[in-house]
């Protein structure tokens, strides 16, 4: 059987968090999501993931603190920027993720962003 | 006493409120509030050229491959662009008349200075400033054949406070679908006071400003830079060619190796007197000359491009957001003082 492509969601916003996983999940991902950015970095620390989906305002270790960081430890892995705002457009360490994308009630555009990502 | 100052070209008021005797000293930065990123990512340095979209211009050591390392200065499009690329847009309006907007296209790159992630403008060789802004006048110059791009706009943001995102040294141009209200501002007020002057004020005024001496913080054979009669802010300064043109593209080989000259002088000045302040700077030239309708006849006689300079020493709050008038905490006779006091070597 062909392994499953893991993801990892970093979404503050808890009911968001759980949706995206379980949106991701019945596209046939492995999904681990989680609320908080630093918990978030020991995960990526300790196992390996395909992609990472991060938003960027968040508590204690905003989004983009957090893609620092990956890149400094695993840069190869992709991320997709997923935020409620534009204005972070401005700042050029989301260049380091693949794809920046607007939150939305449609969760299509970031499916497809994935497929197009990891397969 | 203050004093009440007018710019003729800007046509605004600004207030030097000189009090007391105020020394470089009060404008400096507090380092330690400074964000340390060493050791971080960022996606200019070379090895991280996968980051960006492939570049659309460089200069390179021989052999080179483009989007590889081996670069001096690197042009990459902006990855997640606020404009982007297309067709002159129509200009809709609503029934009503009140509203009005347009499609968002424009251009926007990113000129990556140096491979070098700590090293500022100002500590570069000549040589490298001078590729620097070889690569301003090559991307000016192929972005303005695009004629529906009606203006560009060359600027650098350095130091968070400045707003640049990044340490590592870069500049940016964005090209528009519109002339921008300064600008045009800029462009009528040079047409009224040529008429009045009866020769550009741009060379008027530098005339005046080399003979009286008093702003003047450098020259050369080819540019000067000056602290303007009425700055807005603190240690403001204008950079201008001393050959009257109306764009930057214009500029020619021997001018180019004296603005580095120019800016290696003038950055490192404001880094030595300044404590290593964030500033901006930008570039302000005609419209499009590819674009006939926003370049009349007789702009290029009175239109002058130059380079501000805008050290952030202060903050623009209610009064001057509110107002358009500014208050200046130093006098530019004094702040001119302070910038050209050591001999220029260079």
């Amino acid at each position: 059987m062909k392994k499953k492509k893991r993801i990892l969601v970093v979404e503050d916003e808890k009911n968001l968090c759980l949706l995206y996983r379980e949106e991701l999940r019945k596209e046939g991902y492995e999904v681990v999501a989680t609320t908080d950015s630093l918990r978030a970095l020991e995960l990526i620390k300790k196992r390996d993931f395909d992609l990472i989906i991060t938003d960027i305002r968040m508590p204690v270790k905003d989004g983009l603190e957090l893609i620092a960081d990956i890149m400094a430890i695993k840069r190869n892995i992709p991320v997709i920027i997923n935020t409620a705002y534009q204005s972070y457009r401005h700042d050029f360490m989301t260049w380091a993720a693949e794809a920046y994308l607007i939150k939305s009630a449609s969760l299509d555009e970031l499916k497809a962003k994935i497929k197009e990502l990891i397969g | 006493m203050s004093e009440l100052r007018k710019d003729i070209i800007g046509g605004r008021w600004v207030i030097i409120a000189a009090e007391r005797s105020r020394r470089p000293d009060d404008f400096r930065p507090k380092n330690e509030t400074r964000k340390v990123e060493a050791g971080k990512f960022c996606p200019f340095c070379p090895g991280n050229e996968n980051k960006t979209p492939p570049e659309v211009f460089a200069i390179r050591k021989k052999g080179t491959l483009p989007d590889q390392s081996g670069w001096r200065v690197r042009v990459v499009p902006n990855k997640f662009p606020a404009l982007v690329r297309g067709d002159a847009p129509a200009l809709n309006r609503s029934e009503n008349g009140l509203f009005f907007w347009m499609e968002g296209i424009g251009v926007h790159e990113v000129i990556i200075e140096t491979p070098d992630h700590h090293r500022e403008m100002a500590d570069l060789t000549l040589a490298q400033i001078e590729k620097i802004l070889e690569t301003y006048r090559q991307r000016i110059t192929e972005i303005q054949a695009e004629k529906q791009y009606r203006y560009l706009h060359l600027f650098k943001n350095k130091g968070p406070e400045a707003g640049a995102s990044l340490a590592h040294p870069h500049s940016q141009l964005i090209a528009t679908p519109i002339v921008p209200k300064r600008i045009q501002e800029e462009l009528r007020s040079s047409k009224e006071l040529k008429e009045k002057f009866g020769q550009c004020i741009f060379c008027h005024l530098i005339e005046e400003e080399l003979k009286k001496g008093e702003r003047v913080v450098y020259e050369n054979e080819h540019f000067c830079v000056v602290t303007p009669f009425a700055p807005r802010f603190p240690f403001e300064l204008r950079l201008y060619p001393l050959r009257h043109s109306a764009w930057f593209s214009e500029i020619k080989e021997n001018e180019i190796k004296s603005l580095a000259r120019t800016m290696k002088f003038l950055l490192g000045r404001l880094k030595e007197v300044l404590s290593d302040p964030p500033y901006n700077f930008y570039i302000h030239q005609g419209p499009n000359p590819n674009s006939a309708r926003d370049c009349p006849d007789g702009l290029a006689e009175y239109y002058h491009w130059h380079l501000e300079i805008i050290p952030v020493l202060s903050r623009v709050a209610g009064f001057e957001w509110g107002t358009g008038f500014y208050i200046n905490p130093i006098s530019p006779e004094a702040s001119a003082g302070f910038l050209r006091k050591e001999k220029q070597n260079l």
